[in-house]
């Protein structure tokens, strides 16, 4: 329905409305007839709500953007509505806002992904760099003890560069918001300048980069730097001699983000005049951080040179040193492994030397010799081993061999006095050495060792030596004689004449005749293995 | 301080950039035109009691070759449109330059220049062309950047233009129509 009718119906002096006869309200109706009929009108709009839903249609696109310029009160109240209706429209159709946004999601993640690596790039020489240097250390300790994060330290401290000058640029028009320098007169054709880096900025883009949101951020000439960080309003430029810290540039951007926080309806309205932007000045101060490179760092490197020198020197032989003395270690063990009749339980390392414990049996090898021989002394060791009798073949058979090498050894053969005549009472004993070096022969020729035996004769302390040397050597080779008249082929049989050297003593000092005249025995086996 | 960003116009070879160089001591080389396509400079001018430092965005030529980036014009406050009269081409691109301009950038002041105004008797644009031109609404001034006649002026008008209107971004929006002096 139009406007027009209903007033049209109201305003009609029509048939079907009744012409009053009362005198008043004729007189009513003559005098405020037509601003009646108005009132009537106006009244209906205000009553009908298509009336005035149709009215508020013409106007509110207007009324918007009037009340946009004046203020934000518009936007505040509409935030929520369009955030819930974003919410609910995700909810019921979530594949419309997927779609919407696919012609830009690609682009935005590849430009962040692409940010990032080439951060993650720009900073692992540094990186490296800063995590050996003596610097690095010094101001890692500072910001320990300050509390201060590292970052700020190596900002402050950095002696390698020093931030010249910080332009802010509005970013649509290329005109200057603020400048600040080090150097008074460099503050000349900064708007200039300023024109020439959004142009040059422009240009690049133009010319090189197809992809929106990528943008030149670094302008490089020699030892000046210009590092350019990009935010929606303005740009923030800083020139920079030596070579920068990353930290450097999340400080600019922290700055350009104040700025923008701080700075945003003096942004968004920018008409040229820096009185306006007058008041980013102090944020853009403290941008000119950074020292000059200092002359005197060479001789200062070089003399700590001097300190680091022997200490690294000291501390590969030190390593060397340690390296070394764990390989054989590690030899000594393997070899104890190895080794028969040896059981390594735990082998640990402890303060200034190494703790082994295991299983010995009697006939095995000495472990310290082990141990020795792989170059570790065998006094840095603390080894507790625990006796035990190992099934080993090759202890088998010296078991034996020690079995009767022992059985013989205790075996004595008594002479009368002044006789080298064996008794026919000795005999038993010289069959039991006989059956014992028959079968020590056996193992010998199994394992290939090789039989010795020497035989000592002895006579008691009385009589002269000469006699009594004599005599002890007549005693042994009728011991010899009578085991080889036995069928017995040692392979080197020794007689030792002992005299009365080594009487048979049954006390110190008080020793038994009739026991010193004798014969006794001992057995060497060559445990050499073929 | 004010600044204000300001764009020359127009074709190739129409003086632009001699303009720019009657009114100002340039410190960035000529190069810059061909390499980076625009060249930049600034003049302090006075209107009024108030000083404003116009920013001079000299971009290159237009011609079959370039075409004026957004870019360049994006925040101008005003721009000078010149003409060669000695070429009639160059006075009918302009009408299709101040057009795309106006696209680019919505309604700022601006100035339509006959450059080369030394050389009147040779001119190919005639006193109806240039009535045309203030026909259609456009402030028209006649300079000769060889004898420096004029050249101030159109800087001088061109910046008083531009500070009569308060917030330019404002009006842009609801504007359409070109806007002259």
């Amino acid at each position: 329905m139009s406007l027009a009718s209903p007033l049209r119906e109201v305003a009609s002096p029509d048939a079907d409305q009744e012409v009053p006869t009362d005198p008043y309200h004729r007189l009513r109706q003559l005098l405020l007839g037509p601003e009646q009929t108005a009132i009537a009108g106006l009244q209906q709009r205000l009553d009908k709500p298509d009336l005035r839903a149709e009215e508020l249609s013409r106007i509110i696109a207007e009324a918007i953007v009037l009340r946009s310029h004046r203020d934000h009160a518009l936007q505040n109240a509409l935030n929520p509505l369009l955030e819930e209706a974003l919410r609910v429209s995700v909810a019921r159709n979530p594949q419309l806002l997927a779609d919407t946004l696919f012609p830009i999601i690609g682009r935005a993640v590849r430009s962040a992904v692409a940010n990032s690596l080439r951060a993650i790039v720009e900073s692992l020489n540094e990186t490296v760099e800063r995590s050996v240097s003596w610097d690095a250390l010094k101001w890692r300790l500072e910001s320990l003890r300050t509390g201060k994060p590292f970052g700020e330290i190596v900002l402050a401290r950095s002696l390698r560069y020093r931030v010249e000058q910080v332009f802010a640029i509005h970013r649509e028009t290329g005109l200057l918001l603020a400048h600040v320098a080090r150097e008074a007169e460099s503050a000349r054709e900064n708007e200039m300048i300023s024109g020439m880096l959004t142009a040059v900025q422009d240009f690049v883009h133009d010319s090189f980069v197809e992809t929106k949101g990528a943008e030149l951020d670094t302008v490089e000439l020699g030892e000046f730097n210009v590092w350019i960080q990009h935010g929606p309003e303005a740009l923030l430029c800083a020139v920079v001699t030596g070579t920068p810290p990353r930290e450097l540039r999340n400080a600019l951007q922290r700055t350009l983000e104040e700025l923008h926080s701080n700075f945003a309806s003096v942004l968004s309205q920018y008409d040229g005049d820096t009185e306006s932007a007058s008041g980013m000045r102090p944020l853009l101060e403290a941008c000119l951080v950074g020292q000059q490179p200092r002359g005197g760092k060479q001789t200062a490197s070089r003399a700590w040179l001097w300190v680091a020198l022997p200490v690294a020197g000291l501390l590969l032989a030190l390593g060397v040193n340690w390296m070394v003395q764990r390989h054989r270690w590690n030899q000594a063990i393997e070899n104890l492994r190895a080794e028969p009749g040896i059981v390594l339980t735990s082998e640990e390392n402890v303060w200034r030397g190494y703790r082994l414990s295991g299983l010995r049996d009697p006939m095995a090898a000495d472990p310290a010799e082990i141990i020795r021989r792989a170059g570790v002394d065998p006094a840095k060791v603390d080894a507790r081993w625990e006796q035990y009798i190992s099934l080993d073949p090759r202890f088998q058979l010296s078991r034996h061999v020690a079995e009767e090498k022992a059985r013989i050894e205790r075996q004595v053969i008594l002479f009368r006095v002044n006789s080298s005549q064996l008794d026919p009472e000795q005999l038993l004993r010289l069959d039991d050495v006989e059956s014992s070096l028959r079968r020590l022969q056996g193992y010998a020729s199994a394992s290939g060792w090789k039989l010795k035996l020497e035989i000592a004769g002895h006579t008691d302390p009385t009589g002269q030596e000469v006699k009594n040397a004599t005599l002890s050597q007549k005693r042994a080779e009728e011991v010899i004689k009578a085991l080889t008249d036995r069928g017995i082929t040692a392979d080197a049989f020794t007689p030792v004449a002992k005299a009365s050297q080594a009487p048979f003593e049954w006390k110190p000092g008080s020793y038994v005749p009739e026991l010193s005249r004798r014969v006794t025995f001992r057995v060497l086996m060559d445990n050499e293995q073929k | 301080m004010i600044q204000k960003k300001v764009c020359m116009i127009g074709s190739f070879g129409v003086g632009k950039t001699s303009l720019v160089a009657r009114f100002v001591r340039s410190i960035f080389s000529e190069k810059y035109h061909t390499t980076v396509g625009v060249k930049i400079d600034k003049k302090v001018v006075e209107v009024g009691e108030k000083q404003v430092t116009l920013v001079l965005w000299d971009i290159a030529g237009e011609d079959a070759l370039t075409t004026v980036r957004a870019s360049q014009l994006r925040g101008a406050s005003g721009y000078i449109l010149v003409v060669d009269g000695q070429r009639r081409a160059t006075y009918e691109t302009a009408f299709d330059l101040q057009r795309r301009v106006g696209e680019a950038i919505g309604s700022v002041p601006f100035l339509c220049v006959l450059n080369k105004s030394d050389l009147r008797e040779r001119w190919e644009v005639t006193e109806d062309d240039v009535e045309a031109l203030r026909q259609s609404g456009w402030p028209v001034l006649f300079s000769s950047a060889k004898t420096g006649e004029g050249v101030e002026d159109v800087f001088q008008e061109l910046a008083t233009a531009i500070l009569k209107i308060p917030n330019v971004k404002d009006d842009r929006a609801n504007e359409a129509t070109p806007r002259g002096i």
